[in-house]
């Protein structure tokens, strides 16, 4: 199999911000609080992400994040940079949720599961357009009936998922987030996306689209 | 070895993490070409990488979450500032309590000392004199002021002179 250009720089461009993220810890841990002000930026989408995977709400999400880099912030002198900053920050996100969860004793998602006939419509217009959904109102929408679709998954299967084809995360990564073998994450993965179909052909079934192809045969 | 729930048709467990690896592109040429050959033999894992690459396409339709707004690095450093103040703060209030905390500790634990002086010594104390009273109970039976059991004394005089002939060391 070729390797792209990207592939090869992906790798390096990753060690060259995790140099930067060293240095930027280095100065934190001696009180900078314009590093750590740098790691909050650089950081935030990702953190959002993880945090978004299991708690959903946007109140909520906002809230933990933020809770997230405080409790980085007042940590970071005991952190001895074996591991990433990053995956270190994004434990600390994993477990901040489910702390949260805890104390608020409800179940990660809010959402139904069931679509309604016209989120069918709209996603099986969503899956058979060969482009992806132009703009941020119709992406939010297509996220939003994903999202619901995701919901009828277990819990991990929706946070692999997500965090992986939404979010982009790496199999290395979300192994190091999750505290798993590597290889099981990829097993994990292939299930849930088995899964995923599943859902959605049932989806479509039940609201009259029924489901003639998947979206990967009807692109051809 | 793949079974088929219903919908859901699993791929042969030891091809999972294959596949998985081969959707992403991460398998060198020999190993691709290896798990191509196994999955147009098999159909389950053919339906399965199917299935698994549909679900690619599917949900990156939808692209990554909307993330913070621009203030957000400013709102966590401004909560980051009040959390020190509010740890200043505490710690301020806790060094003018601190003196009064030491000596209450010093007294403490000097009052453990002196009990456990105390405690150690009337162990010791009471141990010895016991063991005194157990010598004068044994020699009890020596007993230079006992009387003779055999020849009791028949009269106050006839002890006041057993008395007397102790004390003259007879």
């Amino acid at each position: 199999m070729a390797t792209s250009a990207a592939a090869l720089t992906l790798p390096l461009d990753r060690k060259g911000k995790r140099e930067e993220d060293r240095e930027l810890v280095r100065l934190s841990q001696v009180g900078t609080e314009s590093a750590f002000e740098e790691l909050v930026r650089r950081h935030q989408q990702r953190v959002f992400a993880v945090v978004g995977s299991i708690l959903h709400r946007p109140e909520d999400v906002e809230d933990v994040a933020q809770q997230v880099f405080l409790k980085a912030y007042l940590g970071i002198k005991r952190f001895d940079q074996r591991a990433a900053f990053s995956t270190w920050l994004y434990k600390i996100a994993v477990n901040e949720c489910w702390d949260y969860l805890r104390k608020k004793k409800v179940r990660p998602l809010v959402y139904e599961s069931d679509l309604s006939e016209e989120q069918a419509s709209r996603l099986d217009g969503i899956a058979s357009s060969d482009r992806p959904p132009e703009g941020p109102n119709a992406r939010a929408e297509a996220r939003e009936v994903l999202d619901r679709m995701l919901a009828a998954l277990p819990e991990q299967d929706r946070q692999l998922l997500v965090l992986k084809e939404m979010e982009g995360f790496s199999v290395q990564e979300l192994a190091e987030i999750l505290d798993l073998n590597v290889n099981t994450v990829k097993v994990r993965l292939f299930r849930a996306r088995g899964r995923i179909m599943d859902v959605y052909r049932r989806r479509m079934d039940s609201s009259g689209k029924l489901a003639r192809s998947s979206p990967a045969q009807r692109k051809g | 070895m793949p079974t088929d729930t219903g919908f859901e048709m699993t791929a042969c467990t030891n091809y999972e993490a294959l596949l998985e690896d081969y959707l992403e592109g991460t398998l060198d040429a020999a190993e691709s070409m290896a798990v191509e050959k196994h999955w147009r033999d098999c159909s389950s894992c053919r339906v399965a990488l199917d299935q698994a690459s549909a679900s690619v396409r599917l949900l990156r339709l939808a692209g990554p979450s909307a993330g913070p707004g621009p203030a957000f690095a400013r709102t966590v450093m401004a909560r980051i500032r009040a959390a020190e103040s509010d740890l200043a703060r505490s710690s301020e209030r806790a060094s003018f309590w601190q003196p009064l905390v030491k000596l209450g500790w010093r007294f403490a634990a000097t009052a453990t000392v002196v009990l456990g002086v105390l405690v150690t010594y009337d162990a010791g104390w009471g141990h010895r004199v016991q063991r005194e009273s157990a010598t004068t109970r044994w020699m009890g039976g020596n007993d230079i002021f006992a009387p003779d059991p055999a020849n009791p004394p028949a009269s106050r005089d006839e002890v006041l002179m057993m008395v007397a002939d102790t004390n003259h060391g007879n």
